[in-house]
């Protein structure tokens, strides 16, 4: 188990909003392996973002899936704060198709 | 493709009016269906977000459809707020007022669906260009609802008691969803919105590619689904007769009567329950402010 897999992993998570992972949303701050225990550094779009407890536990469940990971924990991060600079190139063209200003 | 109304036929502009305004008011009546529950306990404080976040895509989505009306000349403003509530179109399962969580989150688990199945297919079809553009947000926004209802009904059936109440919920609000799609084709013998190419799937195609997604999604949380697939037929079977007998107020079915298509279009001319209420529910803030205004609009 290594940090590129949860990433990996990570990747494959959906925002429940959009049509983009939450690695491309860049929600995700930081990834850290502790012999079978995943530590994640997230964030989220707002603080009355309504899908706190839906994208944590999406996380979550599609980590564990992993025979190599015994443990999820999750650290939300406020600081810095999301903005639509964090969106990756990939997310800002699917949000555009989608009639979302990005800007 | 269409690019302006210039260029739409009087018959073609008649029918995408029509079918526009079908979208606004089933979406404005999709927001007032859980606004009265969102002022109660009936939802769980980490699902009201969610909830609000939903409703107000759905107030997004009428707003979308009334600016496309506009351009086609159609004064939205006397449309919402000075129509009466029976001369709203929407699909008679709205006019149901959800009563308790379990109802909002098989409104969107099952309604949102419907919607998403007659909306996507304009979306992946329609010759109207700028309505082909607005759907691709709306697409999305409904697929977050589907889902949200997916997994709301899911937590509810993590208890014996919850899942018991969404059996319950279940039992009515199924076979009114087949009713979302409209009469039967086998009745309907032409199609102008198919015609215009606004839209391509007939009823019975839309209801059957709904009934292949929400029958084993509903049956993998271990609920009992009135329909199965038939694999002589190969397509989806309903397991009551349909049409059937529905008493609203109680909400319940008599499945031991079958009744007419000219039964239920009568009751669907009649409206629902909650049609005054809900309508009224959305054309109470303006007439509010009027009042404060001292009448003047």
């Amino acid at each position: 188990m290594n940090e590129q897999v949860v990433w990996r992993m990570l990747a494959e998570v959906q925002d429940p909003e959009l049509p983009v992972s939450l690695v491309d949303m860049g929600l995700i701050y930081g990834v850290r392996v502790k012999g079978s225990v995943v530590e994640v550094d997230l964030t989220f779009t707002s603080t009355g973002c309504p899908c706190t407890a839906w994208i944590k536990e999406d996380i979550c469940r599609h980590l564990k899936q992993h025979p190599a990971i015994s443990d999820v924990r999750l650290h939300t991060v406020w600081d810095p704060p999301w903005t639509v600079a964090r969106l990756t190139d990939k997310a800002r063209k699917a949000l555009v198709e989608m009639g979302v200003a990005v800007d | 493709m269409i690019e302006t109304p210039e260029q739409l036929s009087e018959e073609y502009r008649q029918e995408l009016i029509r079918t526009l305004t079908m979208t606004v008011d089933t979406e404005l009546l999709g927001a007032a269906l859980h606004y009265h529950n969102l002022y109660t306990d009936n939802v769980p404080a980490e699902h009201v977000a969610g909830l609000l976040a939903l409703s107000q895509d759905e107030l997004g989505h009428a707003a979308i459809a009334c600016r496309l009306l506009e351009d086609l000349g159609v004064d939205t403003d006397a449309m919402i707020y000075t129509r009466p509530p029976e001369r709203f179109k929407h699909p008679y399962a709205m006019d149901i007022i959800c009563e308790s969580f379990t109802e909002s989150a098989l409104t969107a688990f099952l309604y949102d669906r419907a919607g998403y199945k007659l909306l996507g297919d304009v979306y992946r079809t329609t010759s109207y260009a700028p309505w082909k553009r607005a759907l691709a947000k709306i697409d999305r926004e409904e697929r977050f609802h589907i889902r949200f209802g997916e997994r709301a009904v899911r937590i509810l059936c993590e208890t014996e008691e919850g899942k018991a109440e969404v059996q319950r919920t279940l039992d009515w609000m199924f076979p009114i969803t087949m009713e979302f799609f409209g009469l039967p084709d086998h009745l309907k013998t032409h199609d102008r919105q198919i015609e215009y190419r606004i839209k391509s799937k007939t009823n019975d195609q839309l209801r059957q590619e709904w009934l292949a997604e929400a029958v084993p999604g509903l049956e993998k949380l271990g609920l009992k689904v009135p329909a199965h697939y038939d694999e002589a037929l190969g397509e989806y079977v309903l397991d009551f007769p349909f049409p059937c007998k529905f008493y609203p107020e109680e909400k319940r079915w008599d499945f031991s009567q079958p009744t007419t298509w000219d039964e239920v279009l009568s009751r669907w001319k009649g409206k629902g329950p909650g049609n005054r209420r809900l309508v009224e529910t959305i054309q109470s803030g303006r007439l509010q402010l009027q009042a404060m205004a001292g009448g003047e609009p």
